[in-house]
């Protein structure tokens, strides 16, 4: 008999709503709330140890005892496997099933498998995580869809339990985590390619094998007015560093930026900078770093009067793009934010290679 | 990077030459820069021309920090820069 736990919040424990939602862990043996729902979902093929529940503010309010609790509760029943939610469109509900998969995954190596509406905010986490141990089901916004999440919960953990290898996202119905897998094809790529190439053009529906992400979309920031009296500042994922790389950047995969000054730079002169990038070739770059920094342009356009006089920032910003993932460069880019906001500047020319 | 300065309220005039990507991942101003290892000028031209075509490439940015966008726009600089 495969043994699983349950981890859902107060209001899908059965305890109550938002006037309940201080509740501390607490441990139920056996399927409690929606556990009941899952338990009848699987049958006699596994068993619900205990329901595990806690408060939705209590889990973000006190976050360390929460996780601490829920995973001394699950260590001490050595299941093989923990379920959190479903959580639907539920922000705090999600976040906190896919803080406590993750806890659960690090600390005790077991898989993990939860579910929620695929515009859950969480998902953004879920996906920045991509620990294959943890599975996200896409479900319904509201908990209208709970018999059908479910069921196919039920039929994921017991195929998980009984050692089945899941396949990608697209085959399985999980949430895609960007995990890419090596497996044998049976045509080779290049075929492959043709293939769908010419249903494109044929105007024949075909399946592309790299989905892309979809990127939510910001916006814009109003336009400058009168842009002689505006402060800018110069960014650049170009890896563009003083001479002998001085903050140690790597060529890929940085984590940190930094800024040099250029406050009485009039120009880049060749062999005082080089490009610290594995992503492009760096030979024409290092001959002339105005390539990633248009240095030169912007004093020109200041003499001219088209920049105002102490208008250009002095100093730029840089880290290497190269293999930089979306959470780290989002945090980056706060960062920089907050520093350019601190000193007034106003408007942004960024330089990517 | 350029979307979190946006929504920090700065506007972001991002000069790339991989524009496609650029306006797939969503950023707003978009400025075609001349080649991924070179985004702003290009090599194989005399100097000066490499200048210029860097001074325009700069002030095509500038003007697009001075347009007002809804959404992810292309801006391309007032030279042949495809070759």
């Amino acid at each position: 008999m495969i043994t699983v736990l349950h981890v859902v919040n107060q209001f899908f424990a059965g305890l109550g709503g938002e006037e309940k939602a201080g509740l501390p862990v607490a441990v139920n043996d056996g399927a409690a709330g929606a556990a009941r729902g899952l338990q009848l979902q699987l049958g006699d093929q596994a068993t619900i140890a205990c329901t595990i529940s806690y408060g939705d503010n209590y889990f973000h309010e006190h976050k360390e005892q929460a996780l601490q609790a829920i995973l001394e509760a699950v260590q001490s029943r050595h299941a093989p496997l923990l379920v959190a939610g479903p959580a639907f469109n539920s922000g705090r509900y999600g976040l906190s099933c896919i803080e406590i998969c993750r806890a659960v995954a690090d600390a005790l190596d077991i898989s993990c498998v939860t579910a929620m509406h695929e515009e859950n905010p969480a998902i953004g986490t879920y996906r920045d995580l991509g620990d294959a141990r943890i599975y996200c089901l896409p479900t319904t916004e509201t908990a209208a869809g709970m018999t059908d999440a479910l069921q196919r919960m039920a039929h994921f953990i017991l195929r998980l339990a009984r050692g089945e290898s899941i396949g990608p996202a697209q085959r399985e119905g999980y949430i895609a985590r960007g995990i890419r897998r090596l497996e044998k094809a049976e045509r080779p790529g290049a075929d492959r390619a043709i293939d769908m190439l010419l249903k494109k053009i044929a105007g024949e529906p075909f399946a592309t094998e790299i989905p892309m992400e979809a990127w939510e979309p910001v916006s814009p920031a109003p336009p400058l007015t009168q842009l002689r009296d505006r402060k800018l500042a110069i960014v650049t994922t170009s890896g563009v560093v003083p001479w002998g790389n001085p903050d140690r950047f790597k060529t890929y995969r940085n984590t940190h930026w930094q800024k040099y000054n250029i406050a009485e730079v009039k120009e880049l002169e060749p062999g005082k900078w080089e490009a610290v990038h594995g992503g492009y070739n760096v030979v024409y770059m290092n001959r002339n770093p105005h390539y990633g920094v248009p240095l030169d342009a912007l004093r020109a356009l200041e003499a001219e009067g088209v920049i105002g006089p102490g208008k250009l920032y002095p100093a730029y910003y840089v880290i290497p793009g190269n293999q930089g993932s979306p959470a780290v460069m989002r945090r980056v880019g706060q960062e920089i934010a907050a520093d350019l906001k601190k000193d007034g500047v106003e408007g942004v020319l960024l330089v990517a290679t | 990077m350029s979307k979190e300065l946006e929504k920090a309220g700065l506007p972001v005039a991002i000069v790339s030459a991989m524009y496609p990507v650029v306006e797939q991942v969503r950023a707003n101003r978009i400025v075609k820069g001349v080649s991924i290892p070179h985004p702003c000028g290009d090599p194989s031209l005399p100097q000066d021309l490499d200048a210029r075509l860097r001074r325009e490439i700069v002030r095509t940015a500038l003007r697009a920090l001075e347009s007002d966008v809804q959404g992810p726009t292309l801006f391309s600089p007032d030279v042949a820069v495809n070759r």
